[in-house]
């Protein structure tokens, strides 16, 4: 096993740890776990970024452009999000929605692990790279939004409830959560859309016209449109709180279902491998 | 082990005859000296508080009436008849005494379990025996030993979390809304006692400015005055609910002052800004409807009162882990004290010695295999006996001080010193 794959395992094996001790901390309803559980995700997440820059620069190729690549990039970009938001913001047990995930993405990702290493000509050229990455962090932190959403709902529903609650001690404060919404969709949304531009002159390049009516780029193009508004609704009419929360959620749950439609049913052009 | 521990707490003795006795301790007296006079009372510590009234002593073997004069002593400044002080009394000895001192110290004991100003109160008695010289190498170790159970208990179980005031209940919660009550504003509606109390109290957590509404506008001035706020005219109460974040309302009036589509309305043009709401009138100021709106966060008094007695529910079920844990650190220090009895030290010292001898003759068995058998157990005799020359003056001495009683400081010298303890117990 080379050095890369002791990378891997090890975020991935790390990614296991800090999910089950935020677990942990969920059971018990005490806080300290998950404090450690945030020191062992940091870890992953520094083997992981160390995993990125192995790839990079020894293997010569991008290594963002595989399937699984994605996925494990998608769950860095996750994680890197959340230790950000970890570091200015008390949203300590947020972490025990946002872990999960990217295990779980990372078991996925795992399986493709070692696969081909030949990218498709079609795939050559700085432009699709910029194109893949930006997309995938505009998702990622779409998927941010979804699972502070989520924390949202369950802490209001509490704090409304007018019980005293050990999860309302243990969860973030509302307005926390709303202030990740809100970063999430300023980012996201601006970078979905340089990626999707960056995408769309790459298929002019390669097959010659912006837009072929294509499923996966009706897909992308109604994600955009969706967070669009949502940003647009947020900035100028001033949505907050239980609404953002709510639609963010719905928005991701929407995007989820539309994506198993679209990889079940129908075949797309844009699929190189 | 000959630890005694006299007191009343809050739960024995009614408040006029605890009164009493702090006012009597409270004049610039303290009773440490006079403690320390008594006859057979070796180390003493004495601790008074609103809620109780404590003596721990350690008294000497042989001088059966020391027990007697400390309580007489409570009975002389407390000016009661001894009938009344009895009933209120409570005495533990040894390992009894031990827990109550942990409990206490732990707040397990408190009027509201897990408040934080008892372990100050204990420290401060301390501090006091320290200083009168009142406290020796038991109270020492066994005070330093009730520090770090009340570290453990606050540490480890939940008895000093959840909120058990109404006022403290309502500060957790707007923390739950906004993260953090900086740069929060304030809207006081009904300039009386209780809306003031609760100001303070968000303001100590950070909240930052104060708006004060009154239907006498004179009242709202002044009060907005002490808390150099701005003054609002009850009419515009509508208006400067745009700009604030939490607003408690507690006047006398019969209807209610914010109404559903009040607050409906004025939450579109603060841009859906989450608002806070705390109700502490009777009857209500606000239409409790008002909390379905989204971002509306609606409390009145009872609620906050439920929390409140939630919470101390709470609380009681931590106090019993941390009655565990004060169960466990008695028993270590229990087995500490025990460490200090003459007979075993002597014992292990020798068997130190015995040890110590082995090991380097071991170490010098090749070239003692050299000598003739005659020899070498000359040499392993010579050895044994330096070993019971150096040991002889500290041995005699332990004894001698044990027949005078005195001797726990020398034990407890020697067994650190020898380390005889291992690395263990230092602390």
């Amino acid at each position: 096993m080379d050095i890369d794959m002791l990378l891997y395992r090890g975020a991935l094996l790390a990614y296991l740890l800090s999910t089950l001790t935020y677990i942990f901390s969920l059971l018990i309803r005490r806080v300290s776990p998950a404090r450690a559980a945030t020191w062992i995700l940091t870890v992953a997440f520094g083997l992981h970024t160390l995993f990125f820059l192995g790839q990079w620069l020894s293997k010569g190729y991008n290594p963002f452009l595989r399937v699984h690549d994605m996925l494990s990039f998608f769950a860095w970009v996750m994680a890197g999000v959340y230790l950000a938001f970890q570091l200015r913001t008390k949203t300590r047990v947020l972490g025990a929605f946002v872990s999960p995930v990217v295990f779980v993405l990372m078991i996925i990702s795992s399986v493709g692990i070692g696969g081909p290493m030949t990218v498709p000509e079609v795939l050559k050229g700085g432009l699709v790279t910029i194109h893949a990455m930006l997309s995938v962090v505009g998702e990622a932190l779409f998927a941010v939004a979804s699972v502070a959403g989520l924390v949202y709902l369950i802490q209001d529903g509490l704090i409304k409830r007018k019980k005293s609650n050990k999860f309302m001690k243990l969860f973030p404060s509302l307005q926390d959560l709303d202030r990740i919404n809100h970063f999430c969709l300023l980012w996201g949304v601006p970078l979905l859309t340089l990626g999707v531009l960056a995408g769309s002159i790459w298929a002019r390049t390669v097959w010659g016209s912006h837009w072929q009516w294509d499923p996966k780029q009706i897909w992308t193009l109604a994600v955009w449109l969706i967070y669009a508004v949502l940003l647009h609704q947020r900035l100028a009419i001033g949505w907050k709180g239980h609404k953002m929360a709510l639609l963010s959620v719905a928005a991701f749950v929407l995007l989820l279902a539309t994506l198993l439609v679209e990889k079940s049913f129908f075949t797309t052009i844009h699929r190189f491998y | 082990m000959n630890l005694i521990l006299i007191g009343m707490n809050h739960k024995t003795a009614p408040v006029e005859i605890r009164e009493r006795l702090s006012i009597a301790c409270n004049e610039g007296f303290n009773p440490l000296d006079e403690i320390k006079a008594i006859p057979g009372v070796g180390e003493a510590l004495y601790l008074s508080t609103c809620n109780r009234v404590e003596i721990l002593a350690r008294t000497q073997e042989g001088h059966p009436y020391a027990e007697e004069r400390l309580k007489d002593l409570i009975f002389r400044h407390g000016n009661l008849g001894e009938e009344d002080m009895a009933r209120c009394l409570y005495v533990y000895r040894d390992s009894a005494a031990i827990r109550h001192l942990f409990r206490v110290a732990a707040s397990l004991d408190s009027l509201i379990m897990g408040e934080p100003q008892i372990l100050g109160q204990v420290k401060e008695a301390y501090r006091l025996a320290v200083d009168h010289q009142a406290a020796g190498i038991i109270l020492n170790k066994l005070l330093h030993r009730a520090f770090r159970v009340a570290k453990r208990i606050r540490t480890e179980t939940g008895i000093a979390s959840h909120a058990v005031s109404v006022s403290y209940a309502a500060v957790e919660l707007a923390k739950k809304i906004f993260g953090t009550l900086k740069g929060k504003k304030v809207l006081l509606i009904g300039a009386g006692e209780m809306s003031e109390l609760a100001a303070r109290h968000l303001i100590k957590h950070g909240g930052d400015q104060i708006f004060v509404a009154n239907r006498t506008h004179e009242r709202a001035i002044q009060m907005a005055a002490d808390f150099q706020g701005v003054p609002v005219d009850f009419d515009d109460i509508g208006e400067s609910l745009r700009e604030v974040d939490i607003v408690i309302s507690s006047t006398g009036a019969t209807g209610y002052i914010l109404t559903y589509d009040m607050i409906a309305a004025v939450l579109k043009r603060r841009k859906n800004r989450l608002l806070f709401l705390i109700d502490i009138a009777v009857p209500r100021d606000i239409d409790p409807r008002a909390g379905d709106i989204d971002n509306v966060y609606l409390y009145n008094m009872d609620n906050l009162q439920d929390i409140a007695d939630d919470n101390m529910q709470i609380r009681r079920g931590e106090a019993e882990k941390g009655e565990l844990i004060v169960a466990a650190e008695a028993d270590r220090y229990i087995e500490w004290f025990n460490t200090l009895a003459v007979v075993p030290t002597i014992v292990s010292l020798k068997e130190k010695a015995v040890g110590i001898i082995n090991l380097e003759l071991e170490r010098s068995s090749g070239w003692l295999r050299n000598l003739r058998n005659e020899d070498r157990e000359a040499v392993e005799i010579m050895a044994n006996a330096i070993a019971n020359k150096i040991l002889h003056d500290p041995v005699t001495c332990l004894k001698e001080e044990s027949q005078e009683g005195s001797a726990l400081a020398y034990v407890a010298a020697i067994r650190r010193l020898f380390r005889l303890d291992g690395a263990r117990d230092n602390d």
